[in-house]
């Protein structure tokens, strides 16, 4: 009996002996999340925080570039006629979704039918249903490889509306995503990780897609590149207080997590401790209201700029991490050319001269700001207030909740506001967000009709060298209007122990792919 | 009896009538538009216009609440704005959590602070007393969020004994989800501790001044039986009121130390919904503490002739 035992014993102890290395062999990194998600339908329940999470599930036929340019993503290549009325997209080979089923042209077709169905609430339907502007007239799929869509008019935003993070990238889904009824179940994507588990209000737990294609590139390039999955599961856990996450960042018990800027300098000095400050396409920017009597006047305004020591004011805002900007396109854009670097000038003397010629007379000017971190909005009105009051202008600073805030933007209720404007990387929309009718949407600031029209044309050009030149017109023109001045592109600070290889976050949003933990 | 209760489970209908009323008013009275939130700085007059619509805010004030009062009535809270989750079974959730975390708060405060706020006031001008007053004095000047990140830091970063991140329930795991539980209790604790031990103090101190506990250490008892069976009950009723009270005020205020330690409970969705404008789930939320705390109240007085039968007599 006992010769038996030991005879068997080899053969016990190998096979626990295998599955424990098997399990070894299993990395898992846990990510904090400064709030929940607000769903997983892509497009749909979502904020800048969902979308961050559900780009590492689904995917769409077309994706940014890290430079905002467009790029295939599910497709392999996009072709566009003549006329620029109709896109055809030739998908890749080889694509499954999560749940094993080959991706092919019968899937673009039913997620398209379910995206224009305005049961889905598709955030993005007012965009291809010819509300504003833009119409899709047909979908087609010649072959099981090859999808033709049509549009009534040229733009080159089409693409960019398609790749678009808060239209989820028109993420291809599986049908299984939905129930019978055609009600939301989960979302079935081909993207590198598959959704495994929502706790509400607590965790989304994600693990990588053995099955996974990667579309062909080297390095990480914005959501298109090489997107292979590194860690095999990841956990994204809710963690609202910036305390408890830099608690948490230290205590181990988290591996990335996004970071106040304030405390960037004291975890750099952390052992152990990885810290990186990418920009992205977002705006922080002081806003005038032009049809106030004071802010018509243009002489006012560019007192205002000339008053501002730019370097100063960002360096203070962003705990020393941004430099001036005071153009529309972002740095990384590839229309961020020479001519977009010019800027406002710091000169106290001119803005004291400028002022003396405008009507102003001494009166106090409010200056609507407020304290959502990680925005910068009150301390840009702090500095601001300062330097404003050495040139001779009172000001005074309102912090407001953001919501009232919005309100007020939006209703153009304000003299003077500190406003951060979410990512655009296409120049053109980046221009359209502070751009436009003011009769009919109060919250734009600038409603030159020159600039305008430059902007609608710019909406339509394809060539990148006229296109750039619009830009940089209409750049120039923002300089000598000043209905605003941007001042500089935002950043997210992240950071993550250094068991952590190779994350990099791209536009405020955490790329899970590439990302390798040490086991 | 029945009568007695009937009368006050009638008397919480208006308060909770009126409770509905003014946060329905109140809560579209700050400004902000849940449409526009949603939106975003993508928001056009049409789409503005096609969202508030979907959402029923284009309709009157009265309309909407007349609508939502009679879903309610029937037991629908409707849907949340942001997420489109479906708000009864939403709180639900979050009430088991927060009500976790609050109940063996109040459980142990209570036993905490009752007898040393007894003994304080027994051994009154003693070093006990004053260290007593004193501490309590202390602990109810520490602000809640404070005292969760000192022990946030020392419990769960410095010492590693419990995680600082991360929550389980007790209903899928006990033991796993009480090692979650015991830093944002404790913070509660040591906060609520502060305020019952005063409470109980100034009570006691109060029968302790009365004749008949004169008379009864005339009559030769011990202190011990003077004070447990002849002080301590007489005393206990307003700690036994503020007890009930503190049990209510923390349902739907601790989403701070809900936000500290990550607990999906009711206050961190409560205050999440407030800066989101998500109208149907704070009304929800509200009315949800608000029943509560009706509940906890009529519980309170119901209990409270027990420790004094003055009350059931009159």
């Amino acid at each position: 009996m006992r010769s038996r035992t030991l005879k068997l014993n080899p053969f016990l102890t190998l096979i626990p002996a295998l599955f424990v290395a098997g399990a070894a062999a299993a990395t898992e990194a846990k990510v904090a999340l400064t709030a929940d998600i607000l769903g997983t339908n892509p497009g749909v329940n979502r904020d800048d925080n969902t979308d961050g999470v559900m780009l590492n599930i689904v995917e769409g036929l077309v994706g940014y570039g890290e430079g905002g340019t467009v790029k295939p993503l599910l497709a392999r290549s996009v072709d566009i006629s003549k006329d620029g009325l109709s896109y055809t997209f030739r998908l890749r080979e080889g694509v499954t979704f999560h749940d094993g089923k080959p991706f092919t042209s019968t899937d673009v077709l039913w997620n398209w039918k379910r995206y224009i169905d305005p049961a889905t609430k598709w955030r993005c339907l007012p965009d291809v249903d010819g509300t504003n502007g833009l119409k899709v007239i047909s979908v087609e799929a010649p072959d099981a490889q090859t999808v033709v869509m049509h549009i009534d008019k040229p733009s080159a935003l089409f693409l960019d509306t398609l790749a678009r993070t808060d239209c989820g990238g028109t993420g291809m889904l599986s049908g299984a995503s939905v129930n019978a009824d055609g009600s939301w179940n989960k979302p079935i994507g081909t993207g590198p990780y598959a959704l495994v588990d929502w706790k509400k209000g607590q965790s989304v737990t994600l693990k990588k897609f053995d099955g996974y294609k990667s579309p062909d590139g080297t390095g990480f390039d914005g959501y298109v590149g090489d997107k292979t999955p590194g860690v095999d599961n990841v956990t994204f856990i809710v963690v609202p207080d910036a305390a408890t996450v830099k608690a948490a960042l230290l205590g181990g018990n988290v591996d990335v997590a996004q970071a106040l800027t304030s405390d960037v300098a004291e975890l750099k000095s952390t052992k152990g401790i990885v810290v990186l400050t990418p920009s992205d396409a977002s705006k922080h920017a002081i806003l005038f209201q032009t049809n106030n009597p004071l802010f018509k006047d243009v002489r006012f305004r560019q007192a205002i700029a000339a008053a501002l020591d730019l370097k100063q004011l960002v360096g203070f805002a962003s705990d020393g991490l941004s430099a001036p900007s005071n153009s529309a396109v972002f740095g990384a854009s590839p229309y961020n050319d020479d001519i977009q670097k010019r800027s406002f000038q710091y000169d106290p003397q001119k803005a004291k001269a400028l002022l003396a010629e405008s009507s102003y007379r001494g009166e106090t000017i409010k200056l609507i700001a407020n304290k959502r971190a990680p925005m910068p909005s009150s301390q840009v009105a702090l500095v601001t207030q300062s330097m404003l009051q050495a040139v001779g202008i009172n000001v005074e600073i309102e912090i407001l909740e953001w919501a009232t805030q919005l309100d007020k933007y939006n209703s153009g209720d304000y003299q003077l506001m500190s406003f951060s404007y979410s990512s655009r990387l296409d120049p053109a929309l980046s221009f359209e967000q502070f751009a436009g009718d003011k009769t009919k949407q109060p919250r734009k600031v600038w409603d030159n009709p020159a600039a305008l029209a430059l902007i609608d044309k710019s909406k339509t050009v394809t060539d990148p060298a006229e296109r750039q030149k619009l830009f940089d017109e209409l750049h120039e023109m923002v300089l000598a209007d000043a209905p605003l001045i941007i001042l500089y592109n935002g950043l997210t600070a992240w950071a993550h122990r250094d068991r952590v290889q190779n994350f990099k976050p791209w536009e405020g949003k955490p790329r899970l792919w590439g990302m390798t933990v040490a086991p | 009896m029945l009568r007695y209760f009937l009368q006050r489970l009638l008397w919480s209908v208006p308060t909770v009538l009126l409770v509905a009323v003014s946060v329905f008013a109140l809560i579209r009275l700050i400004p902000g538009d849940p449409a526009l939130l949603i939106l975003g700085d993508r928001a056009t007059p049409e789409t503005l216009d096609a969202l508030r619509q979907q959402l029923g805010l284009d309709q009157g004030l009265t309309v909407q609440f007349i609508a939502w009062l009679g879903h309610a009535l029937r037991g629908d809270l409707g849907h949340s704005i942001l997420t489109g989750e479906p708000i009864l079974p939403l709180i639900f959730d979050r009430f088991q959590v927060s009500f976790a975390v609050v109940l063996p708060t109040v459980a142990l405060a209570g036993l905490l602070a009752v007898p040393l706020g007894t003994i304080a006031a027994w051994k009154q001008g003693s070093a006990t007393d004053i260290v007593t007053v004193a501490g309590a004095t202390l602990l109810l000047s520490i602000p809640t969020f404070w005292m969760g990140l000192l022990i946030l830091l020392l419990f769960g970063m410095r010492l590693g004994w419990f995680p600082i991140v991360g929550y389980v329930s007790i209903s899928d795991d006990w033991l796993a989800g009480l090692v979650y539980l015991v830093m944002p209790i404790s913070t509660l604790v040591v906060h609520e501790v502060g305020g019952i031990a005063r409470m109980a103090r100034a009570s006691t101190l109060e029968v302790l001044r009365l004749d008949y506990v004169t008379h009864a250490r005339a009559k030769g008892l011990s202190e011990a039986r003077v004070l447990l069976h002849h002080v301590f009950r007489n005393a206990f009723g307003p700690t036994w009121t503020l007890l009930g009270l503190i049990l209510g005020n923390l349902l739907g205020g601790i989403a701070i130390v809900e936000t500290i330690f990550t607990i999906p409970g009711l206050g961190r969705l409560l205050v999440e919904a407030i800066f989101a404008r998500d109208y149907p789930v704070i009304q929800g939320c509200l009315l949800c503490i608000s029943l509560f705390y009706v509940a906890v109240n009529l519980l309170i007085d119901f209990v409270y002739p027990v420790f004094d039968p003055r009350v059931a007599v009159s």
